[in-house]
């Protein structure tokens, strides 16, 4: 853990780097010809989607490690990634609003991934709440790993059951032929490649720096509980 | 195994009717919810044969979250559940136990909840009555499934009922996705089958072998 916490300044730095590098790529990437500069919104809220899918994951990591070894750091590591998941979820659902409004001609639609992706903003919102709900610290880092496995098993479902529900969002644009439709190509795919390492890189500067932020605060509760009862 | 759990669910069932009286206040609850439905909505006739499958749907997401706000009550003001943790029995069959008892009170508001809904809605479909409530129970199993976990995962929270709405609506989204897909071709085409009906199934197969699992982790001292 201390090394990590070390490590995070490195990390900051690079990150802030790496920004500098893929804004500049996605400012002198050309526009689309259908959408226009509108497609710039593209470098982030890919990202960011991405991101708040993994964040997930790793978060379901950390919940089984925390389940099996019973060790803090990954207690805290659950406690910590909740939050930057459900920011990249936000930055997600209102970067895909904002382009949604001129390129669908709504703000939101009932379609799948808006329905997945708002899901999982609430599961991210409820281990937050959860976490922050329960006094009892054992109690409450076993009920958050839980529920964070439990919400890994359902977003399958959630979301194989909103596609069948409904489907308007475009397929994804990574990975693929183009003759299944419209993928991203040529000078699109750089900036895109250079913002996703970017973003994942700020995805783990930020658990990274949260952990911090929870190890110091409660190893100020556990000092003040000990001076209350010396006191 | 079976008879323990049937005991635990008795339990909670007949206490349930000597003084917690939840049954009642989810039923009146129910009837209540009804009713601010046809007030915000007031559909006409055909309108209201649409909306059946999402009202019922709805009705019965809150009412169980009711009950299951209370599943855990009378143990947690009793000390009971260190009891109950203490009975030679595996985990797993306390947590069928209590989600039997759950699912058998939800079942009886939901008996009565289905005529009195096609009364005040007046939707005349009287017949698909059997494969409507079919179509409950298999989703209430799940639900409460879900829930009964829920309910021991937020007992000892601070603002544990607000927090057990907060976690069970978003994942219980498919089940009641599939639920009202399923409902509205019962009401449609009079059969009970086809792929919602299957995820419905599959919902409630995970839940029901996961749920232990989980409620083992929760309660472990």
């Amino acid at each position: 853990m201390k090394r990590l916490i070390a490590m995070n300044r490195w990390l900051g730095w690079l990150t802030l780097i790496l920004l500098a590098v893929s804004l500049w790529l996605v400012f002198n990437a050309p526009i689309d010809y259908q959408q226009g500069n509108s497609v710039r919104i593209l470098y982030i809220h890919v990202p960011s989607a991405k991101m708040a899918l993994f964040v997930y994951l790793a978060l379901t990591v950390f919940s089984i490690w925390y389940l099996w070894k019973k060790s803090e750091t990954a207690d805290i590591l659950v406690e910590a990634s909740a939050p930057v998941g459900a920011a990249f979820a936000l930055v997600t659902l209102a970067s895909g609003s904002i382009w949604g409004k001129p390129m669908w001609g709504t703000w939101w639609a009932w379609d799948a991934r808006l329905t997945s992706m708002l899901v999982l903003l609430i599961l991210y919102m409820g281990i937050i709440a959860i976490r922050n709900g329960i006094d009892d610290p054992v109690k409450g880092a076993r009920a958050t790993a839980v529920l964070a496995i439990f919400g890994a098993v359902d977003l399958p479902i959630i979301h194989f059951s909103v596609v069948w529900w409904r489907t308007l969002h475009q397929p994804p644009s990574f990975g693929k032929t183009a003759s299944a439709g419209p993928a991203i190509t040529g000078p699109l795919l750089p900036p895109l490649l250079w913002m996703s390492l970017t973003f994942f890189l700020l995805g783990a500067y930020l658990i990274l720096l949260k952990a911090r932020e929870t190890q110091g605060r409660r190893t100020l509760e556990h000092l003040e509980a000990q001076r209350r009862t010396h006191v | 195994m079976l008879k323990a759990i049937y005991r635990l669910a008795w339990k909670d069932v007949l206490a349930d009717f000597r003084h917690r009286s939840t049954f009642s206040s989810m039923l009146f609850f129910s009837v209540a919810v009804l009713l601010v439905f046809q007030a915000a909505f007031e559909p006409n006739g055909q309108e209201a044969q649409r909306l059946v499958p999402g009202l019922l749907w709805t009705t019965v997401l809150f009412t169980t979250l009711m009950g299951l706000g209370r599943v855990f009550q009378s143990e947690e003001e009793n000390g009971a559940f260190e009891g109950l943790l203490l009975t030679p029995l595996p985990r797993g069959a306390i947590f069928f136990g209590k989600w039997l008892g759950n699912l058998v009170l939800s079942l009886m508001v939901m008996i009565m909840l289905i005529p009195l809904t096609l009364i005040l809605f007046n939707v005349n479909i009287w017949i698909h009555i059997p494969m409507l409530l079919a179509l409950l129970l298999l989703g209430t199993m799940g639900l409460t499934a879900l829930g009964v976990l829920l309910a021991a995962m937020t007992q000892t929270a601070r603002s544990r009922e607000t927090l057990l709405a907060l976690l069970l609506l978003p994942l219980v989204a498919p089940l009641l996705i599939a639920g009202v897909q399923a409902m509205t071709e019962v009401i449609n085409t009079g059969t009970l089958g086809g792929p919602w009906l299957n995820l419905l199934l599959i919902f409630d197969a995970i839940y029901l072998s996961l749920a232990p699992w989980g409620f083992g982790w929760l309660v472990e001292e």
